[in-house]
């Protein structure tokens, strides 16, 4: 090991871990100041990994002109760069919040162009460095050993990466603020970078004051916390970050209201929501029994109390976010009733577990009331699916009944918004013979066994059940005009809502590029024509290890959805599957290293064994399910992510290992990771589905084996 | 240990110099303001070339254009005055330029058409408990980041279902229905104004109202013909600050205040809403002044409903206006003089009772759409005989 190059690595994790806890960071601020869809998601880390790609590819052009010297790689001008990366942490994520305020109308959310662009800019400067440092740290190892693989700094960036990425989620995300775990995850980095700086300089005033400065920096982040995050109007009551998202307790005089990442989600003094999700399905239950079981699938503020008037004798209430449940009943928003349960879980999974209960005792619900947000996310999504709707029969009393909403209309039904309640309908109406929808607020969807009734204050005043809005305004707002009309919208041939094949996360995108006015056609071309140039240009090894970028992404977004469709959303599991997808690139790229020699041998036979791996998900997916154990996805997430890792080496040794190689092989990852991301999440799972996603990777891979077996590539 | 050299004691002092600033840069967030945040005007524009290749069914020459050189015409309608060349189509979406004639594309075909109580308005003094036969066509000459119908108010009239109801099925309809009026809202009547004002002269020949649910931003001439057939109006007065209005709703407060006046002097019964918008429209000095005008200019009869604001469309990243905030709102009203101050989106509370201005005896209790008590004879208070201001029906129809 050359005099420097333990310090260089060093860096290099720290680096790792840095980056990974901010992008982490990154993401949640985004999704608590935008709207956050799964188009969002996507975009962001699209942002990220398209400027780490760009950063990568400046790393060598940068370096190479050197600019009189001043690019030239050296250790000082590393450990220099690192205290700037470690300084803008903490300045990115007070950006995304200071900003958002600055150039967008306090209060709204914002569309695709204005959410690309922002993200875009504020996470340029970071991206771009972060980019930039990993090549040039291995520019200033080769400074001292000309021949040290490229190999081997992506490994140990990788291991950066996996504890950067099993910190934040397994420790950080639990313990600490925003700004604290920057703090935290910089340190490490300060330190590296502290030693990396020759041992008669580190004492030196200027770089004592750079230390300094960027400690204070961090430190400064952790102090301007709460300021940042300070309400326009009323005040911060609460405020947390769960290892879900951000939480904040809003007062404004007596008022409080809950907001889940800057989404106001329920109010104390909002009775109306209330009353129209407890009392439409409720009076639909005979008037002479009392309900024995009722499953509340989340909640909202005052549902609970409304509950009550029926005296059930068990209230099961299910939420997957302990801490919103506890401060709901804290802030008053909920109240405990008698008789009731709180389960903290992922709705579907309690239910899928009920079903698959030991003692063979499955309870069965006289009503089902899923209190859940718009299907914009894949976790969303799973609530909504006939695999679902299957999943909540098998646990309703044969006179029972299921209710769920989507957001409402006033006077007209868009038509995205049509083509969504029509999906759902259909879906339901697979497993349900009578569905009724009740317009409002929200458009309240029935859905049982038995005949359904229209006129709920009747029913409400057979069951002497007073109610404060129902009793008052039904008759004006839901006229049998209104509700003819509503139901006689529904479209019979709108395909159903699956689990494999998210055709209302497609309907919801539609809906929210109408909201704006806007759509992606301009982005979509400008991106086809930027990847078109960017394809022609490189090699095909290079394009291998696009391929593997976008493959290793897309893949570990497929194994993610399709674990939370199969096992719920399980914090734990899916953090798990993601460390395990960034930790089978290390041994991979081990393996890789050793087998770098015979590189071409190894580009072919690890792309075979990605194409039947993927082969293997599809049967997987299609025919195993939930029957599968758990630990068969992750196997499969860690053995993709190896057999992706060995190609880096491999690809880097049949390029010819010099700096340029590297960077661009570098890049290569990065920009196919980015397209992947972007893609999978925001195309081709809505619009393909699970599987013909799937065949997509596959077939990109045939591609990519085309090329290793092409003589020649267009240059 | 070397000795400090100047290069970098420079350095050094810039490095400890930028924390501060640093901190400072960040100061505005203890100190927000969100008007000043954003967007300062979000004033639509007209659509270049979006107008279609040849007229439909449901087109109408406008009403109220100037024709210009090279085939241009300026739209008279609203203080927007879109002007467009041929191909062209208005801010509001529903006017076009086709070959040197401004065309509405909203005439005879609503693309909502509903039955709803007078109180859903809302009009609380007029004829309560009325059935009222409501369409509306697309189109809106705002941008209003809160609108609750943008489903219809921010499309084009191809762009949407419709009915086939021409002026004279509308006036069928409406009897069909048993209402008692036609109400001209949900989206911007003032945008399918000729389809409006052709179904008002005819209804009117039949004897039923006619109301213009509206944001106001109209100008004064057409405004004035629309008043020879209005029986009523609800106008929404956004906030009485043209930052805000420009920066919410993409308008003017001006000439929204015109239209209060012109109305006011064309002796058509209105009533005023204001939807409190926390962190824009709740300010109370703001209200104040508000008022102020409102006694000085329109006197002390016109009923002015503060709204409740629940988070929709764009602007659905606010919590809800807190009800004492409300409360206090109309309290401030009722003190600066104004007679009849309601509560809107608010369920169950006194603030949606009518109180007598002179005896302060109940008048009418409100419960919802529901009227459990009903204390008027006529347009009097039954217990002190004060005219109540305001449209009500006939003594013997009651």
């Amino acid at each position: 090991m050359s005099k420097n190059e333990g310090a260089v690595l060093a860096v290099v994790v720290a680096t790792g871990i840095s980056s990974v806890v901010t992008q982490l960071l990154t993401i949640r601020e985004f999704l608590a100041q935008f709207q956050g869809n799964e188009f969002v998601i996507a975009l962001i880390f699209f942002n990220w990994l398209i400027l780490g790609g760009i950063g990568t590819l400046l790393s060598r052009v940068i370096t190479k002109r050197s600019f009189g010297g001043t690019w030239r790689p050296t250790v000082n001008r590393l450990a220099w760069l690192s205290l700037i990366l470690a300084a803008l942490t903490p300045l990115q994520i007070l950006a995304i919040r200071f900003f958002k305020n600055f150039f967008f109308t306090h209060g709204v959310s914002v569309g695709f162009y204005p959410t690309l662009a922002y993200s875009f800019s504020l996470i340029m400067p970071y991206g771009l460095l972060l980019g930039f440092v990993l090549p040039y740290s291995l520019y200033v190892i080769r400074n001292e050993t000309p021949d040290y693989p490229g190999a081997r700094l992506y490994i140990t960036d990788n291991l950066g990466d996996v504890v950067g990425g099993a910190l934040f989620s397994f420790v950080l995300v639990f313990l600490l603020s925003p700004l604290k775990a920057v703090f935290a995850a910089n340190l490490p980095l300060l330190i590296a970078a502290w030693r990396l700086f020759p041992a008669r300089q580190r004492l030196q005033p200027g770089v004592i004051c750079g230390l300094g400065f960027t400690l204070v920096l961090l430190a400064a982040g952790i102090y301007w916390e709460r300021a940042s995050l300070k309400p326009q109007t009323g005040k911060s009551a609460y405020y947390n970050e769960s290892r879900y998202g951000r939480i904040t307790v809003h007062q404004d005089h007596e008022q409080f209201t809950l907001f889940v990442d800057g989404s106001p989600l329920f109010s104390n003094q909002n009775i109306v929501r209330a009353e129209e999700a407890i009392h439409y399905p409720m009076a639909q239950l005979s008037a002479n029994a009392r309900p024995q079981r009722i499953l509340l699938i989340s909640a909202q503020a005052g549902m609970l109390t409304q509950l009550q008037k029926y005296h059930p004798q068990q209230a099961d209430y299910v939420e997957l976010d302990p801490e919103v449940a506890r401060i709901q009943f804290h802030y008053g928003l909920l109240q405990k009733i008698p008789g009731l349960n709180i389960i903290h879980q992922d709705g579907r999974a309690y239910l899928s577990q009920q079903a698959h209960s030991r003692s063979g005792h499955k309870p069965l619900y006289d009503a089902i009331i899923i209190n859940l947000p718009e299907p914009e996310t894949f976790q969303m999504n799973r609530f909504f699916t006939d695999r679902f709707f299957q999943l909540a029969k098998r646990h309703l009393a044969p006179d029972g009944i299921v209710s769920f909403s989507m957001s409402g209309f006033d006077n007209y039904l868009a038509e995205p918004q049509r083509q969504k309640i029509s999906s759902l309908y259909n879906t339901a109406a697979a497993y349900f013979k009578h569905i009724l929808l009740l317009p409002g607020q929200e458009i309240i969807f029935l859905c049982r066994n038995q005949p359904l009734n229209t006129d709920i204050p009747e029913l409400l005043e057979q069951k002497g059940i007073t109610t404060e809005y129902i009793r008052s305004y039904y008759y004006g707002n839901l006229t049998t005009d209104r509700i003819q009309y509503l139901n006689g919208l529904i479209d019979p041939d709108t395909p159903v809502n699956r689990d494999l094949s998210p055709y209302l996360m497609r309907l919801m995108f539609s809906q929210w590029f109408a909201k704006f006015g806007t759509s992606p056609v301009s982005f979509i071309i400008a991106l086809a024509v930027l990847l078109t140039f960017y394809l022609m240009r490189i090699s095909k090894e290079e394009f291998v290890l696009f391929t593997t970028g976008a493959m290793t992404m897309g893949s570990e977004i497929l194994v993610i959805f399709a674990f939370q469709i199969f096992f719920g959303y399980i914090y734990f599991q899916i953090g798990i599957i993601v460390t395990l997808f960034l930790s089978g690139l290390l041994p991979g790229a081990w393996i890789g290293d050793r087998l770098k020699r015979q590189g071409q041998f190894v580009l072919v036979l690890t792309d075979i064994l990605l194409i039947l791996f993927l082969g293997i998900f599809i049967v997987a997916v299609l025919f195993g399910g939930d029957r599968l154990p758990p630990a068969a996805f992750l196997g499969f997430g860690f053995m993709t992510a190896l057999v992706c890792g060995c190609q880096f080496p491999a690809a880097l040794c049949l390029r010819g290992d010099d700096n340029p190689a590297a960077s661009r092989a570098f890049s290569a990852d990065l920009l196919g990771a980015a397209m992947g991301a972007l893609c999978v999440s925001a195309v081709l799972i809505p619009y393909l589905g699970l599987v013909w996603t799937t065949v997509v990777l596959i077939s990109i891979k045939i591609v990519s084996l085309t090329v290793i077996g092409s003589k020649s590539w267009i240059k | 240990m070397d000795k400090i050299n100047r290069r970098q004691f420079i350095c050094c002092s810039a490095a400890l110099l930028a924390t501060p600033l640093s901190a400072q840069a960040f100061w505005p967030f203890s100190d927000k303001n969100a008007i000043a945040s954003g967007a300062t005007d979000i004033q639509g524009e007209i659509f270049k070339g979006d107008a279609p290749e040849t007229l439909w069914k449901w087109s109408r020459e406008g009403y109220h254009y100037g024709k210009l050189e090279r085939k241009r015409v300026m739209c008279a309608l609203c203080p927007n005055r879109c002007l467009l060349s041929p191909g062209d189509r208005s801010v509001c979406r529903s006017r076009v330029n086709i070959d040197g004639k401004l065309y509405s594309l909203a005439y005879g075909n609503p693309c909502s058409a509903n039955v709803d109580p007078v109180e859903k308005k809302p009009l609380y003094h007029f004829k309560p408990r009325a059935k009222v036969f409501s369409i509306a066509a697309t189109g809106c000459n705002f941008r209003c980041l809160n609108c609750q119908n943008w489903e219809i108010s921010q499309v084009r009239p191809e762009d949407v279902r419709h009915y086939d109801l021409f002026p004279a099925q509308v006036v069928a309809e409406t009897q069909r229905t048993g209402s008692e009026a036609i109400a001209y809202t949900y989206s911007e009547a003032v945008t399918f104004f000729e389809y409006m004002i052709d179904t008002a002269r005819l209804s009117r020949k039949q004897g039923i109202d006619n109301l213009l649910i509206s944001n106001g931003y109209i100008n004064r001439k057409p405004l004035l013909e629309l008043c020879k057939v209005l029986d009523g109006a609800n106008i929404n007065l956004k906030s009485f600050d043209d930052a805000i209005y420009r920066k919410l709703n993409g308008g003017r407060l001006e000439p929204v205040l015109n239209t209060f006046k012109t109305l006011h002097a064309q002796g058509v019964h209105f009533e005023m809403t204001n939807l409190l918008v926390p962190g824009y429209v709740d300010n109370e000095d703001m209200a104040k002044r508000m008022c102020q005008w409102i006694l000085k200019n329109l006197g002390p009869n016109y009923p002015l409903h503060f709204l409740r604001f629940f988070p929709k469309y764009k602007l659905n990243r606010l919590p809800p206006t807190p009800i004492s905030t409300l409360v206090r709102f109309r309290e401030l009203a009722i003190n600066e003089g104004i007679r009849y101050v309601y509560l809107g989106n608010v369920h169950t509370h006194e603030g949606n009772n009518t109180y007598c201005h002179n005896c302060k005896e109940l008048l009418i209790e409100r419960q919802g759409y529901f009227i459990p008590v009903f204390n008027m004879n006529g347009n009097r208070c039954k217990f002190c005989k004060t005219v109540i201001p305001g449209v009500w029906r006939d003594e013997k129809k009651l």
